[in-house]
């Protein structure tokens, strides 16, 4: 008997003196191995002024993602964080309700004037702060170099030089294979993500505002600057051939793989895939970034951020002090520095990006201009319905092109106006 | 109740022997069914949390007053039909071939050929059909067009597009359907044909009237499968179309689980009970059809 008292003590005693001793921090992400080392990393850091302190962290398929942190959040077994886009994080916001509000950490940080009032914008979502940001998602218009080399080397500005360059792809055998086998760009448009997505970078780069529905919900679809951008872009997938003829049905894998086998000109560049078409592998480093194309002369072009990761606490975290602190060291340097290096991309400007190639530095030291995508999903809780339509009827014009899409770019955004109408009474 | 319980208690042994199997089937089959008809009757911005709203049959009015989930309900119903039709179509006439005198040499190959695609993965083969079907470098077009033959639009021509599904499937799938045929034919009285032939029968009228009405429960069987697997057609979608080109191959599983993906979870789960009880009810139909005596 005295014996198993003896044992109880010394259970109480070690339970009492473990969380002073090592707290553990466990972070739900959808970034994979990459994901997982910076973690490692960070953790490292945060040890070293949180003696004892360890972040264990857990990646999952996106859609897994976003299950498995609701259920959790749901049952009371929540992570102590989560990291994720901020469109994601939102949903589960809107789904639990118990996001902490991180306005009065922020206010804390004393070393933050490196986020812009776009970032602070996107991190707050109906007056609560969900997200500290992390990581800006910039997405540039990449060339390969070689093709680009043989044909004159100068990076396409205007949307003219674009389709000189995709005829000059498409049809002069960039690759010197003796086959017919390339095409001018690589794009994506099977779900509504990827075509209206692409969309956004070719409105958003090349100067306007907004895709489809302003905050105050108007549509803008057939504003004359939008449908110029809008018809040549649907005419880039149809009459203009110069995509690969089945991406009506590519999603990111495709598009990937398309731009990865080499039979692509022009392409998608967002600043974590510079790693890895860096190797020798995959382009071998064979590429340029620069602005997306400009579509009119008095407009400038750019490089768009196109999202924002961030960490957010769920209201239920085992150790909420404990994972406040460390989400606020996710902005230190340190930590910034881990996360350029592991996953390409940061949110300070004073990071050491010498190690970086020089496709990686293109985007670490922000040499584009950059505008921000407009977040519409933080403004419209039916944007993601409008958004599903609109692919819809984009999607039927690509699979049957009209012979003038001007009529049709009205009919849309008379159907769209319906739609957001009937949507925003809900 | 006393009866009840006094079967039971007769029948103990085997009901300790079903047990283990009853629960699983509750646990992993029925409850995640209740679960899912529960979300479907709720609000869906809050269907996944602690406290839901519940809503009533709202989701089933919005969802059946969607055009475009009828329009996907009556694709799906079409695709099945057509499907069913081909898949048992192919796999008799190959079990049949199989089975006759025409083919002794390399039998035991052309039926390993033949049910290779069934154990391949799904995934795998499909991309590779993907491939196959690609109209920049894909194999089926490079073949029509070196032969002069115009190119196959393949599932980038909302005209082809479900036809290529069902090639697609129809490679998956005949070989499992094809075996069920050629284990019937092979445990079929012979004897009747033999009578038959003296009778003066000819090879049609032999296979017709001798032959096919004994591969009845192979027929009931490989229909009632059939229908199921291709109401519920959703693998080869993701791999290969995504739904589109536009609508074209957005059938119910897949629309649903777009929906799913815009957060639309009550709506999403009133379309996967409606095509639930469809395939029960489809299912059931066919099964008490085929299981009805000749003449009856």
């Amino acid at each position: 008997m005295g014996n198993l008292r003896n044992l109880l003590a010394a259970a109480a005693v070690l339970a009492a003196t473990l969380p002073a001793t090592a707290q553990q921090l466990t972070v739900w992400h959808d970034l994979g191995d990459n994901g997982i080392k910076w973690f490692e990393a960070l953790s490292a850091e945060f040890a070293k002024q949180k003696a004892g302190a360890t972040v264990r962290s857990q990646s999952f398929p996106t859609d897994q993602w976003f299950g498995r942190v609701i259920s959790a959040i749901n049952t009371n077994t929540a992570p102590d964080l989560i990291f994720n886009n901020y469109e994601r994080v939102i949903r589960i916001q809107d789904q639990t309700g118990k996001v902490v509000d991180l306005k009065s950490l922020m206010d804390k940080v004393p070393d933050k004037g490196f986020l812009s009032e776009d970032d602070m914008r996107v991190a707050t979502y109906k007056g609560r702060q969900i997200i500290i940001p992390i990581q800006r998602v910039q997405m540039a218009f990449g060339v390969r170099k070689s093709w680009l080399d043989k044909n004159g080397g100068k990076f396409p500005d205007t949307w003219e030089d674009v389709k000189k360059l995709a005829v000059a792809f498409r049809d002069n055998d960039p690759d010197a294979n003796g086959k017919a086998d390339t095409f001018g760009l690589a794009l994506e448009a099977a779900k509504p993500r990827d075509l209206i997505h692409i969309l956004d970078l070719f409105m958003f780069g090349s100067g306007l505002r907004h895709t489809l529905v302003d905050p105050d919900g108007k549509i803008t679809v057939d504003e004359p600057a939008h449908a110029q951008v809008l018809e040549e872009f649907l005419k880039t997938y149809t009459s203009y051939r110069f995509v690969a003829p089945d991406t009506i049905n590519h999603s990111f894998a495709e598009m990937y793989q398309v731009i990865e086998g080499g039979r692509a000109g022009m392409f998608r560049v967002g600043d974590w895939n510079v790693k890895k078409w860096d190797g020798a592998n995959v382009l071998g480093g064979d590429f340029v970034s620069g602005p997306w194309p400009k579509f009119a002369p008095d407009r400038q072009n750019a490089v768009v951020i196109a999202g924002m990761r961030g960490v957010a606490i769920p209201e239920n975290s085992p150790n909420k002090a404990l994972a406040q602190e460390f989400a606020a060291f996710m902005l230190s340097k340190a930590a910034q520095q881990a996360s350029l290096e592991n996953i390409g991309a940061g949110v300070r400007k004073d990071l050491n990006v010498s190690k970086l190639s020089p496709r990686a530095q293109f985007f670490a030291k922000a040499e584009g201009r950059l505008v921000a995508y407009d977040f519409p999903e933080s403004v419209h809780a039916f944007y993601p319905e409008l958004e599903a339509a609109y692919h819809r009827k984009l999607m039927s014009g690509i699979a049957n092109p009209p012979a003038d899409w001007k009529p049709f770019i009205a009919e849309t955004a008379k159907e769209m106006r319906d739609l957001a109408a009937k949507l925003s009474k809900k | 109740m006393t009866a009840v319980i006094h079967i039971i208690a007769r029948e103990r042994v085997f009901y300790l022997f079903v047990l283990p199997f009853a629960a699983l089937t509750i646990l992993f089959g029925v409850w995640p069914i209740l679960l899912s008809v529960q979300v479907s009757l709720t609000a869906s911005a809050s269907a996944l949390g602690a406290s839901p709203k519940y809503i009533g049959l709202a989701n089933y009015v919005a969802v059946l007053a969607d055009p475009l989930f009828v329009a996907s309900l009556w694709r799906t119903l079409a695709y099945t039909v057509l499907s069913v039709a081909a898949n048992l179509a192919f796999a008799l006439a190959f079990a049949t071939l199989l089975d006759s005198s025409l083919i002794r040499r390399g039998n035991l190959f052309f039926r390993l050929a033949l049910f290779l695609p069934v154990i391949t993965p799904d995934v795998a083969g499909y991309v590779v059909w993907r491939w196959l079907y690609d109209r920049s470098f894909g194999a089926i077009n490079a073949a029509l067009t070196s032969i002069g033959l115009p190119a196959f639009g393949g599932l980038s021509s909302p005209d082809t597009a479900m036809a290529a599904l069902l090639i697609a499937e129809l490679w998956h799938h005949a070989g499992f359907y094809m075996i069920i045929f050629f284990a019937n034919l092979a445990i079929r009285d012979r004897s009747l044909e033999e009578a038959a032939h003296i009778d003066g029968a000819t090879t049609w009228q032999r296979w017709r009237y001798v032959v096919l009405p004994q591969l009845r429960p192979a027929l009931v069987i490989n229909t009632v499968y059939a229908m199921i697997q291709f109401l519920k057609t959703f693998t080869v979608i993701v791999v290969m179309t995504k739904g589109g080109p536009g609508d074209r191959t957005n059938f119910v599983s897949y629309y649903a689980y777009q929906l799913f993906d815009q957060a639309r979870y009550g709506e999403a789960t009133a379309m996967a009970t409606i095509l639930f009880a469809i395939v029960i009810v489809l299912s059931l139909t066919a099964y008490k059809l085929g299981d009805r005596e000749p003449g009856r």
